[in-house]
């Protein structure tokens, strides 16, 4: 499960996979236990997902040229 | 067929040619109203052609150097105004405008140069709706080709950290204006691909005049976009006018904040879609036990319940037995009924009425006579048993249990002794108490006075 929502993992994909789980349920052709398990997934998903909304801001860069012609970044000034 | 007199002066053709290219070169430079001919490009990038209208033409040149800094592209057919020198070209002998700038008529230099590469791209299918690739819904990193001040900047970091604050930003800085500003936009463009991992680049600036805006018309920067492996979003801060980069980008937004606020999605929107699915996977679950629940009822019912069906047979025998029983009274009751009937008629087909009347008579009086007895019988036993008590009352056993005894002679059965002058020493006694007997021997006798 963990594997499953990994930070390596697109947001996109994990967001589906939870749309997907929550469109099974509520189609009702689950048994019991796939129910279950597909809940316990969708929560997890629900959680993990929330939890890297919350993550903090990420760093903006500038991408400068050197002149050598390289090219290098550099975290910006506000 | 010389006339006489002074001898006329004779030129050569090169010196006529001469004067002739002196007078009109006299004319300096003029500006002349046309319609392009018959033009050839030539690989030396000199340009050839006729200006003509609808009576005159004469033949025209433009050289490399001027005609590669023309905007737009001159073609067969278009009218032009150029400024030229006039002059004449000895070696053929033909009057030829040398061209150092050209405007086309109508529409302006700029405005004809973008309708020329608009037509030219498409014809190609850069705009071909197929080229567009969708924008990434959640991008983790987004590049942004823009001038390093001003608004556009400011404003596209302020709405993607207020939108989707976890994604990161790579902004390279470019000129958005000026001469080298479309290789300056192109290059950044490129460099950006280079970088890697970028979901998305924003192509952009704030709004200007057609000029400030051009370098987002010019081919290079439209080719850049076109090259890129990163799906690319135009935001040049015109909202009515399209630049060719709109066109070649996979999106365009009208302003750069718009641009910014249609790359990353609301951060609030997700999460509250995110309690939503929250609650519809607790709901469904519910529903699912719930579902589950009330087929497994459905399916017990269908199943029975043993204890049930034993109950339902024995209430079934009880049934059939209660039937049974019931049929059987009838039957009897019915047989009854039906002897009644043979009775009633055997009796009216019987003895005479008279024989039984008198029958009837006996049994009757028969009947007084016993009850009469029992009522004599009952008053006989009241009297006796009135008369047994008075008896008893005289008896004188009732004395003995008040302590007095009854004297016999000889045994039990003896007469009564009721004076003992009667008896004398030696003789037997039986003393009979209230409960139980005894025996004995007279010793002595007392006469009555000393009593």
């Amino acid at each position: 499960m963990a594997d499953d929502v990994a930070p390596a993992r697109r947001f996109e994909e994990a967001l589906a996979d939870l749309e997907g789980i929550v469109q099974r349920l509520e189609k009702g052709e689950l048994g019991l236990e796939e129910s279950l398990a597909a809940f316990e997934r969708g929560i997890a998903l629900v959680r993990s997902l929330s939890q890297r909304l919350a993550d903090v801001e990420r760093r903006v860069e500038v991408l400068l040229k050197t002149d050598a012609g390289k090219l290098v970044l550099r975290p910006a000034d506000d | 067929m010389l006339r006489a007199g002074p001898a006329p002066r004779i030129l050569s053709v090169t010196q006529l040619a001469l004067r002739v290219r002196d007078a009109l070169e006299s004319l300096g430079t003029v500006w002349v109203a046309g319609e392009i001919s018959n033009l050839r490009a030539q690989p030396s990038g000199h340009l050839y052609f006729t200006l003509k209208d609808d009576q005159h033409q004469v033949p025209a040149v433009m050289f490399r150097a001027s005609a590669q800094v023309l905007p737009f592209r001159p073609g067969d057919g278009m009218d032009v105004v150029v400024h030229a020198r006039v002059s004449f070209y000895p070696a053929r002998g033909v009057l030829q405008l040398y061209v150092e700038t050209m405007e086309p008529r109508g529409l302006g230099a700029l405005q004809l140069a973008f309708e020329q590469l608009k037509a030219r791209l498409d014809a190609e299918g850069l705009f071909a709706a197929t080229r567009k690739r969708p924008l990434p819904r959640f991008p983790r990193a987004v590049g942004i080709v823009t001038a390093r001040q001003g608004a556009a900047i400011h404003d596209m970091r302020t709405v993607l950290a207020a939108r989707w604050p976890s994604c990161r930003v790579v902004i390279r800085p470019v000129r958005v204006q000026g001469t080298g500003a479309a290789r300056d936009v192109a290059a950044g463009i490129a460099d950006l691909n280079r970088v890697g991992g970028l979901d998305i680049i924003i192509v952009g600036r704030g709004g200007g005049s057609l000029e400030d805006l051009w370098a987002f018309n010019e081919e290079v920067v439209a080719r850049a976009i076109a090259a890129s492996r990163v799906p690319v979003l135009s935001a040049v801060g015109h909202e009515v006018d399209f630049t060719i980069a709109d066109f070649v980008a996979d999106a365009r937004a009208p302003t750069p904040s718009a641009a910014a606020a249609l790359v990353v999605p609301d951060r609030r929107e997700v999460m509250e879609g995110l309690a939503r699915a929250d609650a519809a996977l607790r709901a469904a679950l519910a529903r699912r036990v719930r579902t589950l629940g009330e087929r497994l009822q459905a399916l017990r019912r269908g199943l029975g319940d043993p204890e049930r069906r034993v109950t339902d047979l024995a209430l079934r025998i009880d049934d059939l037995a209660t039937r049974a029983r019931r049929g059987l009274a009838r039957q009897v009751a019915w047989d009854r009924r039906e002897l009644t009937t043979l009775d009633a008629r055997l009796a009216r087909v019987g003895p005479a009425p008279g024989l039984r009347r008198a029958t009837e008579r006996l049994a009757a009086t028969a009947e007084r006579l016993r009850f009469a007895l029992a009522v004599r019988v009952r008053h006989a036993r009241g009297a006796l048993e009135q008369e047994a008590a008075r008896l008893d009352a005289l008896s004188p056993l009732a004395c003995l249990s008040r302590g007095y005894a009854i004297v016999r002679r000889g045994d039990d059965r003896g007469p009564v002794v009721s004076d003992a002058a009667t008896l004398a020493p030696g003789d037997l006694v039986a003393l009979v108490f209230a409960r139980g007997k005894a025996r004995g021997r007279i010793e002595t006798t007392v006469a009555e006075e000393d009593v």
